[in-house]
């Protein structure tokens, strides 16, 4: 996928300004968007989807900060996949957090609670990633790594979120 | 003496909407821009989708068939729209309706059939008689049609939508896109009231689909947040509840009761319904044959009946508020859409949830094919940039199967469309020469708990280590919500490609099957429409190309538009020629001729977009909306930080 920061022309930073991200993402569906191209030959309507999807899909990269932070990390030549480990800490402490999900699992308020919790941790994980993209020209290695763990920790949170969002559905 | 109307045969078609409901059907169209209904011979916007199959051939669709429904249950198709899409084993198909249904023969699609007069329909050719009708009262009022929208509930699938795609071409219809009906419901709204922006959520409970969709509306683009709901959820389970009550109090069992009685059940169920709309008491009366049953319901017991049914409304509507980061009272407004939001419990239901009373200034039976209309009109249009745009996302994850029967979400709900997403697989044994993908749609975390949307193998890969091979998965929505899937091996660059068409949907021999044998279209007829429908793709595709030289001419140079020029007038004397293959042939040629202009005047168009708005815009959009003042200061930021790079 080609950079979503150039294919959208936004600054690449960690902090964005959600409501500009949103107005260019508009103001580019309006330009590409299929129902632009309903008279439109084949070739074209074919070449404007093809824009509209990379469009939408830069869109949605950079709207979710993990994401995000995905895409920084591989501009700067660093690649997150699944094979990254997490700590032994990271994982005992995800541990805990399900056993406390488990046992809150009948209480909504608890589930609130905890769902608070982490929501403050994965935010002082996103002001870690933005001290490392958006303070420095340009973070060395040492940074780059440590902004990896912190996505990485980010990753497990979201998962655990997405979780006890769906506790409070039930 | 007759009178004849003068008519214009080079007007512009006009583009029409379709609202194809569970319990009634309506067409619209746009004059200056404002929506109206197509009237039917009895006065009224609303055609009940019934249709009713004679023993000799023909069908009786409307009133006249919903008239024959008390006496020939079996015959009469009422609420045809739950079975579309749907499988012939699917349980839900057979929970009380008093139809006869034929399993699928050898050879056969897994698809709904019912048996009528000794032979088979299905949801498809049924549904394609009540668009047959649509489209012949469109033809009266307008002359010639154009294009149409057509309205599919949110949470209708790929089978779904698909069946409803191929009702449309049986019926002779060009579909320009399907609409998610409570899209289609804010379209019409936003646009009625001149809205700017705010965040609306729709409410769209009809007789057989439950549809809640949360979107904000901005500068004229209706942006999809979130949607959810029930396929399977609507009118008609209040109708079956409160049948199945009265067949408690008659003390008949349900199962074994006859299909006249059951239609006679549900009728009455439907008729109080409607009555308690109105009035806090009602008498429901059941007869068929020699059975008969009178009874007084007061509204609060109706209510007490019916509450399941509306609290299984409410899971929905919390999750989509959910998923798009919302608490109720940030919505700016609720749109009613749909029948049955005409009961007041339903109406006490939706404030509660919402804590705020409804909006419901537009017929709700009717705002949904204002939205088609309003939709069809844009779409014919020129595509100016000040026009409404809709953004509208995927209901339900797409994903496929992997090891251990997992469902891996390739695109997620509530993704915006068109959407498009690559993932890498690989081997999981040594030698392994076959990936066998299996495409799932749904939210739940195994394969077999999600809706199976086709199952195709990537063959021919040489033996390879486990590991080795690079399978590449990739997964592309378009506008329609309609999905195809493409598998690549990196290594060799083996590709198969497949528009995802369900197991239990019909494939496309049998719509061309079906076209072939419905009266309208015997073989002649066929070559002349063909012929036909290839000069208007020839004709379009040279006004196209005509106002795209007259706007961006100066991006070509003297060659490139000696190039064009030259495959326009080959496609002129073409058309002159009427000689069909010809024109098909060299339409392509122009269309590829035109790619270096298309190219170049996408990249100039996304540069407008993107140096956006002259100072002097933004300045009028500040003063537009001094509740988001930050908003110019962020573009000017955008601005400065492009000159530094």
């Amino acid at each position: 996928m080609t950079d979503p920061f150039e294919l959208l022309g936004v600054e690449r930073r960690f902090s964005l300004d959600r409501a500009a991200l949103e107005q260019r993402h508009r103001d580019l569906s309006r330009t590409l968007h299929p129902d632009r191209y309903v008279q439109s030959p084949a070739g074209e309507r074919r070449m404007a989807l093809e824009r509209a999807v990379a469009v939408n899909e830069a869109f949605r990269a950079l709207r979710d900060p993990l994401s995000r932070a995905e895409a920084l990390l591989s501009a700067h030549g660093l690649a997150v996949g699944d094979a990254d480990r997490p700590s032994q800490s990271l994982l005992m402490e995800v541990m805990e957090l399900r056993e406390s999900l488990d046992e809150a699992r009948r209480s909504p308020d608890k589930v609130a609670a905890l769902l608070a919790q982490v929501r403050a941790r994965s935010g002082s994980e996103e002001a870690f990633l933005a001290s490392v993209f958006d303070d420095q020209p340009a973070p060395g290695a040492d940074a780059l790594g440590r902004a990896r763990d912190a996505l990485v920790r980010l990753k497990y949170f979201r998962r655990f979120e997405e979780e006890a969002d769906a506790a409070l559905d039930s | 003496m007759a009178l004849f109307q003068i008519f214009d045969p080079s007007a512009r078609p006009t583009p029409i909407g379709i609202d194809l409901g569970t319990t009634h059907s309506l067409v619209a169209y746009t004059v200056d821009g404002r929506p109206e209904c197509v009237l039917d011979c009895d006065m009224s916007p609303l055609l009940p989708s019934v249709v009713h199959y004679l023993e000799h051939g023909g069908v009786m669709v409307g009133n006249a068939g919903r008239e024959k429904a008390a006496l020939h249950p079996r015959e009469t198709l009422v609420s045809v729209k739950r079975f579309m899409g749907r499988g012939a084993d699917d349980a839900e198909t057979r929970r009380m309706g008093p139809y006869d249904f034929a399993m699928p023969e050898a050879g056969q699609s897994n698809t709904v059939r019912f048996k009528v007069h000794g032979r088979t329909l299905t949801p498809v050719e049924v549904s394609a008689e009540i668009l047959r009708v649509l489209r012949t009262n469109a033809e009266e009022k307008l002359r010639t049609i154009g294009g149409a929208v057509i309205t599919v509930p949110a949470y209708f699938d790929e089978a779904q939508r698909q069946a409803t795609k191929d009702a449309a071409k049986l019926a002779g219809l060009e579909v320009l896109r399907l609409l998610n009906e409570p899209t289609a419901a804010a379209l019409a709204y936003g646009l009625d009231k001149g809205r700017t922006r705010g965040t609306f959520a729709v409410y769209d409970l009809g007789g057989g689909t439950f549809d809640v969709t949360i979107l904000s509306l901005d500068d004229g683009v209706f942006q999809v947040r979130s949607t959810g709901g029930d396929a399977q959820l609507g009118g008609d389970d209040m109708d079956r509840a409160f049948a199945e009550w009265v067949f408690r109090h008659m003390g008949v069992d349900p199962a074994t009761a006859s299909p006249e009685l059951v239609r006679a059940a549900l009728d009455a169920a439907r008729l109080a319904k409607h009555e308690l709309t109105e009035r806090s008491n009602t008498v429901i009366a059941v007869t068929a044959g020699e059975t008969t049953f009178e009874r007084s319901v007061r509204r609060t017991e109706f209510e007490d009946i019916v509450r399941p049914v509306i609290e299984r409304t409410t899971p929905a509507v919390k999750r989509a508020l959910r998923d798009a980061g919302l608490r109720p009272e940030e919505v700016d407004g609720v749109i009613l859409v749909g029948g049955s939001t005409r009961v007041p419990a339903v109406r006490e239901h939706v404030k509660k949830l919402f804590g705020q009373e409804p909006l419901s200034d537009i017929d709700p039976d009717q705002v949904v094919a204002f939205g088609a209309a309003i939709q069809a009109n844009l779409l014919a249009g020129d595509g100016a940039q000040e026009d409404a745009l809709i953004l509208d996302v995927i209901p339900l994850s797409l994903g496929i199967e992997t090891m251990g029967g997992v469902a891996e979400k390739i695109l997620p709900r509530n993704t915006t469309i068109p959407a498009g997403r690559a993932q890498q697989f690989t081997t999981y044994a040594d030698g392994q020469t076959g990936f066998e993908l299996h495409v799932v749609q749904g939210e739940r975390e195994l394969a077999a708990d999600n809706r199976s949307l086709a199952k195709f193998t990537l063959k021919g890969i040489p033996p390879m280590p486990a590991g080795a091979a690079k399978l590449e998965v990739t997964f592309r929505v378009d506008a329609d919500g309609m999905l195809t899937v493409t598998a690549r091996e990196l290594n060799t660059g083996i590709e198969q490609r497949i528009e995802v068409t369900p197991s239990f949907g019909l494939s496309g021999d049998d719509v061309e099957r079906m076209l072939l044998e419905s009266y309208e279209h015997a073989e002649s007829d066929l070559a002349a429409r063909q012929l036909r429908e290839r000069i208007i793709e020839g004709e379009r595709v040279i006004a196209a190309t005509e106002a795209a030289l007259k706007v961006d001419g100066d991006l070509l140079d003297e060659d490139e538009r000696a190039e064009l020029d030259g495959a326009l007038k080959a496609l002129r004397d073409a058309i002159a020629g009427q000689d069909g293959k010809k024109i098909h042939h060299r339409t392509e040629g122009l269309d590829r001729a035109t790619h270096p202009l298309a190219e170049r005047r996408m990249d100039r168009a996304v540069q407008q977009a993107m140096k956006g708005r002259a100072v002097a815009e933004i300045e009028d959009t500040v003063k537009d909306r001094p509740e988001h003042p930050h908003l110019a200061a962020s573009y000017a930021a955008d601005e400065a930080s492009d000159k530094e790079t």
